[in-house]
């Protein structure tokens, strides 16, 4: 099994120390590149999620393969960060304010960051203000916003509202995601894309970026 | 027969005249039905109190579930809480940690300061009808003190915590139980929604959740009939479920009512499950009336049958699909 395969499976076994190990060796080997482990890592958690619709795992086995992604990218991070493309981007990202949820926006942004983009994570619970006050001071280009439970979703609304009011929404985009969130909450909400997981994310970013002309 | 009679046949195996309607009429649907802010009730016990015993007489519903306010209710141990408007209130930060916090867990006094005043208010101003004491198992106050996703981590991270946790948070469980049991309430429902197998593996419900559920049903339940609350699927776990010892169990809308009765025989009263947000929130009239045929179809033969909501009424529910539910409920629940 090559050395991507081993990773997949560490990861889809919650089993972080293996994870940890392929890591430290992906950046002594040094010779992968930076989309083939983001691939690799996103098919892995799509294998996790699938196992989850199936019946086969549950919440506490999906949260053990987060954490193994969690450990490795914390390894992996200054590798990729390294071999990065020029910055196609500058995103804001946070947890909306209610909600302290983390491990999944820590691991889209550890992937944006591999992917060449300056991210600014401002954490979880976050309130509209401080998100607009970020957007101004970087210029940033995505607001991400994470939201793992439905009952945030009045604080997605102020948050566009306070970018209406700072006029910046015209500036930014603006993407929702998050475990529990939907398509049909993101469209009610007004936000310009909706993002479930790693491989999506990533995509409508580089589609909204695209669109802006970077 | 009034409906306190009605539950109390239910209970003791006796075939009442009608099905009791008891929907989860609690402190989410209550405060917005009778036009109060969530905010102003779930701070304030007395709020909550009325908003249950108004929303109880215009429903004309068997029962309601006795929510006190979150100011004198320590339902989640002293975790901090945003509440705002009608929003769902939101714990926003754990007390527990790590280890080092377990002293953290503080056992409530609910007699202190007139906490309990509330559910007495309730009780009276209900009348007749079933008031229903909410209590979180200790599995529950466990996942809400260490937070949801630290907790299910620790399952294979620290699944000593998580027991110790459990242990620590088990007399709050039964001190508050036992305190809404002196208040005068007609049943308890311990509510246990994340030991759900739509949550966590059957295997992990056994290992973790079970034990001190059993305990805490055997502890609370020589006071009162014991109603067990699992939300989404418990299919799975339902013959072990059954075998606390829980008079009731509360089963949500995506487990199949017959599927449930086949899995745990005749001896345990199973209340529910009408879907309350895809039916009772976002559904016609029609749709009401065609689940609540379906439900009593499944249930209501051989009696020890509870027509009911799977889980609470959402906040913004319209008030003619609650009464819908009551009004089909008595229209083809009679024996």
């Amino acid at each position: 099994m090559d050395l991507l395969s081993r990773f997949q499976k560490a990861i889809i076994d919650g089993d972080a120390d293996a994870a940890a190990a392929i890591a430290e060796d992906i950046t002594r080997v040094a010779e992968v590149r930076p989309d083939a482990i983001i691939n690799s890592l996103s098919g892995a958690m799509e294998t996790v999620g699938g196992k989850y619709e199936t019946g086969e795992y549950f919440i506490p086995e999906m949260l053990r393969s987060a954490e193994a992604v969690e450990k490795a990218l914390s390894l992996l991070d200054p590798y990729l960060f390294e071999r990065r493309r020029d910055f196609s981007g500058v995103i804001v990202i946070g947890t909306v304010k209610g909600d302290i949820h983390n491990i999944g926006k820590n691991i889209i942004v550890s992937a944006l960051r591999a992917s060449g983009y300056e991210v600014h994570d401002l954490g979880v619970n976050v309130p509209a203000g401080k998100f607009v006050d970020r957007v101004k001071e970087v210029n940033a280009d995505l607001l991400l916003l994470s939201a793992f439970t439905t009952s945030t979703k009045q604080a997605l609304v102020e948050v566009l509202t306070a970018l209406e009011e700072a006029g910046l929404r015209g500036r930014v985009k603006v993407v929702s995601g998050g475990a529990a969130h939907s398509e049909e909450l993101a469209r009610d909400v007004g936000v310009d894309a909706f993002a479930s997981d790693v491989k999506s994310t990533l995509a409508v970013c580089r589609e909204l970026l695209g669109k802006r002309g970077h | 027969m009034n409906p306190r009679d009605r539950f109390a046949a239910v209970i003791a195996g006796e075939q009442p005249d009608f099905v009791p309607v008891i929907p989860v009429l609690d402190g989410y649907f209550a405060p917005r039905l009778t036009g109060r802010k969530n905010d102003e009730c779930w701070l304030d016990g007395a709020c909550m109190a009325a908003a249950l015993a108004e929303g109880l007489r215009r429903l004309g519903c068997d029962g309601v579930v006795a929510e006190m306010g979150l100011g004198e209710n320590p339902n989640v141990l002293g975790c901090p809480l945003e509440v705002r408007g009608h929003q769902v209130p939101l714990v926003v930060d754990t007390l527990v940690n790590g280890p080092e916090d377990l002293t953290k867990v503080k056992v409530p006094d609910p007699w202190a300061e007139g906490k309990m005043e509330p559910v007495q208010q309730l009780v009276e101003a209900a009348g007749d009808s079933v008031v229903i004491g909410s209590v979180r198992s200790p599995f529950e106050f466990a996942a809400t003190v260490r937070g949801l996703i630290g907790f299910m981590t620790d399952f294979y991270g620290n699944p000593g915590l998580v027991r110790d946790l459990i242990d620590a948070c088990f007399p709050a469980t039964i001190t508050l139980g036992l305190a809404l049991a002196g208040s005068g309430v007609d049943a308890l429902v311990i509510k246990d929604s994340f030991a759900s197998s739509s949550m966590i593996s059957p295997g992990h419900y056994l290992e973790f959740a079970f034990p001190s559920e059993a305990e805490a049903v055997k502890e609370l339940g020589g006071k009162l009939p014991v109603i067990l609350h699992v939300c989404r699927n418990s299919l799975p776990i339902l013959p072990d479920m059954a075998r606390t010892g829980a008079a009731v169990l509360e089963i949500d809308s995506p487990v199949d009512l017959i599927k449930a009765r086949e899995a745990v025989g005749s001896a345990v009263v199973l209340k529910g499950n009408i879907d309350a947000v895809g039916v009772i929130e976002k559904g016609s009239r029609a749709d009401v009336e065609s689940a609540v045929r379906a439900a009593l179809e499944a249930a209501k033969p051989g009696g020890r049958f509870i027509l009911s909501t799977g889980d609470s009424i959402p906040s913004s529910a319209p008030e003619e699909n609650v009464a819908a539910l009551v009004e089909f409920g008595r229209e083809f629940g009679k024996y």
